[in-house]
C-alpha cells in the first residue's frame, strides 16, 4: 500500500484461519490500522491481493465487502452518535434479520457485552471505553465471519479489559478475529498467534510467549531495531 | 412517554383538520388562496425536510423539482383538458428526474459542499432555460412556455370521476391542506420503517452505515427521488393557485426553502413546515410596508436563529412545551397530595 511516495505496507502475506484468534502487534506508524483499512475495503492496495473466503475483495466497496461477512471496530469509535445505544445495535442486526429476530439480537447481545444499562442512551454522550462496546456490540450483531478489533482496550478500565478479553475469547468459538492492539496485557489475556508488523513488514509471526520474549520485538517497541 | 406522545399526535391531528375545515368558513377567498399558496409550499418545505434534515443530504436546488412538477402540470394539463393524468405526471417527472441526478451524484460519491452546488447550479440551469422559452417556437402541444411569463392561465383541478367539474379555489384549499397533512403522516410513516431508520444512520455517519453492509447510495437515491416527487405535488399545488413561471428554478426560491428548514427546525418533519409558514405570512405582511425591505428582516432572523437558537423552531417549542407538561403534572400531583393527605 502505497500513498504517494510513502510506502505503508510492503510485502504482507499472512493468511488466517477460520475462527482463528490473530493478534496483530507493532508501533505507532507500523501499518496496522491501514491494514485493516485495505481489508474493508476503505483503501484499495496499490498492488497485491486479498482473498476472503477464497475470493478476492481487493477493489470492492465497504458495504460489499461487509455483505461477504468482514466487520470492523474501528480505531475511534465509528457509530451513529445522535441515536441510542439500542437504536445503533438493531440497525447492524436488522440487516440480515427480521424485525423481531434483530430485537432480540440486540438485547441479548446489549446484555452480553454489558451495556443494557445505557440502552437508551445516546451514543454520542458516552465514554471512550462505552463507545468501544457499543461499536463491538454493532459488529457482532451483524454477525461476520470475519472480526477485526482495532485497538478495541483503549480507554478501558482494568475489569473492563478483563471483560473484554473474556468476550474475545468467546467470540473466537463462533467467528474469525483479527485483533490489533498495543496493550500487551490484553495481547496475553486473548492471544495465540502474533503477527508483528514494523515499518509496513511483517517482522516476525509466532505464539505468544515468544513473541514477547523476543528481543527484536523489544527493540522494535524500544525504538532500537533498523529493517532495511 | 409513549403515551403523552400518542395524546400529542392525536390533538395535533383534530387541531389540523379543524383549521382544514374552518379556513375557508372564516377567510375571505383571497386569504384562503394565500393559505393554500403558503400550504403548498410547505409541502415544498416537508420535502427538504426529509431529504436534508434526514438524509442529510444538502440539496440547494429542491425548487428544481418543484418548478418541474409545475411545469409538467401545466403543459399536461392544458394539453389534456383534465388533470388527472397530469396530476401523475407532475409527480413522476420531477421523482425521475431526481433518480437521474442521485444517481450521478451518488453513484459519483460527490456530497457535501458539492452536491449543493450541483443541485443549485441545475434549478439555476432550468431558471435560465425556461426563461429563454419566449415565442411560438417553443410550444409543447397547445402549451406555449412563455419565456420570462411563464404560463398564466393554467386549468385547474377536477373532480377524478367528474373533468367536467374543475375545483374552485376553497376546494382546492381542502385538497392541498388534506395532502400536506397525510404527507407529513407518511414521512413519519416512512421513517420508522428500516428503510427510514438506516437513512437517519447515514445523515449520523455514512462510512459506519457501509461498514454495517448498507449500500448507502441506493437509500440516498431512494430518500432523494421521494423528495422529489414531493416537491413536484407541491408544484401541482401552487400551478392551482398561482401560475408557473421560471422563478418557480430561482436562486431566492432555492434559498428560502433552506430557510424555512433551517428556522423550522433541521431534523424535523412539522418543524418545516411551521417554518414556511410563519415566514410567508411575515413575508406578505412585511411586503405591505414601503419603508422596509422583508430580505432585510429575514435575514436578521435568520442570523438570530442561527446564533440563538442553531436547533430551530420546533425542537424549542418542543422543550417548553415538555417544560410546562412537567411542571403542571407536579403541580397537579402536590394538589392531590394537599387534598388527600
Amino acid at each position: 500500500m502505497r500513498f504517494g511516495g510513502v510506502e505503508v505496507l510492503r510485502g504482507i502475506d499472512f493468511t488466517v484461519r477460520r475462527r482463528e484468534l490473530r493478534c496483530v502487534i507493532g508501533p505507532n506508524g507500523a501499518g496496522k490500522s491501514t491494514l485493516f483499512k485495505c481489508l474493508t475495503g476503505q483503501l484499495t492496495p496499490s498492488a497485491g491481493n486479498i482473498l476472503f473466503k477464497g475470493e478476492p475483495i481487493v477493489g470492492l466497496p465497504s458495504f460489499d465487502i461487509a455483505q461477504r461477512g468482514v466487520g470492523i471496530k474501528t480505531q475511534v469509535p465509528s457509530l451513529f452518535d445522535g441515536l441510542t445505544v439500542r437504536q445503533n445495535v438493531w440497525l447492524a442486526a436488522r440487516r440480515l434479520l427480521d424485525e423481531a429476530a434483530a430485537l432480540a439480537t440486540t438485547h441479548s447481545l446489549m446484555e452480553r457485552v454489558g451495556i443494557d444499562m445505557i440502552a437508551e442512551a445516546a451514543v454520542g454522550r458516552l465514554a471512550h471505553g462505552q463507545r468501544q462496546l457499543v461499536e463491538l456490540a454493532m459488529v457482532v450483531a451483524a454477525d461476520p465471519d470475519l472480526i477485526l478489533l482495532d485497538e478495541p482496550a483503549a480507554g478501558m478500565t482494568k475489569d473492563e479489559v478483563g471483560r473484554l478479553a473474556e468476550l474475545v475469547r468467546e467470540l473466537s468459538g463462533e467467528h474469525s478475529i483479527i485483533v490489533v492492539e498495543h496493550d500487551m496485557q490484553f495481547i496475553g489475556m486473548i492471544a495465540t498467534t502474533v503477527t508483528v508488523l514494523h515499518q509496513g513488514q511483517i517482522l516476525m509471526e509466532d505464539e505468544v510467549g515468544r513473541v514477547m520474549t523476543d528481543p527484536r520485538v523489544r527493540s522494535v517497541y524500544l525504538g532500537k531495531l533498523k529493517v532495511g | 412517554m409513549r403515551g403523552s406522545r400518542a395524546w400529542v399526535d392525536g390533538l395535533t391531528v383534530l387541531i389540523a383538520i379543524a383549521v382544514i375545515l374552518l379556513v375557508p368558513q372564516l377567510l375571505e377567498l383571497y386569504s384562503v388562496i394565500n393559505a393554500t399558496i403558503y400550504v403548498s409550499m410547505a409541502v415544498l418545505a416537508l420535502s427538504l425536510a426529509l431529504v436534508w434534515g434526514f438524509g442529510g443530504i444538502l440539496c440547494f436546488g429542491q425548487a428544481a423539482f418543484f418548478g418541474l412538477g409545475g411545469y409538467t402540470y401545466a403543459i399536461a394539463a392544458i394539453n389534456f383538458g383534465d388533470s388527472n393524468l397530469p396530476v401523475l405526471f407532475a409527480v413522476a417527472l420531477p421523482a425521475c428526474f431526481a433518480a437521474l441526478l442521485g444517481y450521478f451524484v451518488f453513484w459519483g460519491r460527490l456530497n457535501d459542499v458539492y452536491l449543493g452546488v450541483i443541485t443549485l447550479t441545475v434549478a439555476l440551469i432550468l431558471f435560465k432555460f425556461f426563461n429563454a422559452t419566449a415565442g411560438d417556437a417553443y410550444k409543447i402541444g397547445k402549451a406555449a412556455l412563455g419565456g420570462f411569463n411563464g404560463i398564466p392561465a393554467t386549468p385547474p383541478l377536477n373532480l377524478p370521476w367528474d373533468k367536467s367539474v374543475q375545483l374552485a379555489p376553497e376546494q382546492i384549499w381542502y385538497v392541498a391542506a388534506t395532502l400536506l397533512l397525510l404527507l407529513y403522516y407518511v414521512s413519519r410513516c416512512l421513517l420508522s420503517t428500516h428503510f427510514g431508520q438506516v437513512v437517519v444512520s447515514i445523515r449520523e455517519n455514512e462510512r459506519r452505515a457501509e461498514l454495517l453492509g448498507y449500500d448507502t447510495r441506493r437509500y440516498k437515491l431512494l430518500i432523494f427521488t421521494v423528495g422529489g416527487a414531493m416537491a413536484g405535488v407541491s408544484g401541482v399545488l401552487f400551478a392551482n393557485c398561482v401560475f408557473v413561471s421560471p422563478t418557480m428554478f430561482s436562486l431566492s426560491y432555492n434559498a428560502q426553502i433552506i430557510i424555512w428548514v433551517m428556522i423550522g427546525g433541521l431534523g424535523t418533519l412539522s418543524g418545516p413546515i411551521l417554518g414556511s409558514v410563519l415566514l410567508q405570512m411575515l413575508t406578505a405582511e412585511l411586503g405591505t410596508l414601503q419603508w422596509l425591505d422583508p430580505n432585510f428582516v429575514l435575514g436578521a432572523i435568520l442570523v438570530v436563529f442561527v446564533l440563538l437558537i442553531p436547533r430551530g423552531l420546533q425542537p424549542l417549542i418542543a422543550a417548553l412545551g415538555e417544560r410546562t407538561f412537567s411542571g403542571l403534572a407536579a403541580l397537579g400531583f402536590r394538589r392531590r397530595k394537599w387534598i388527600k393527605p
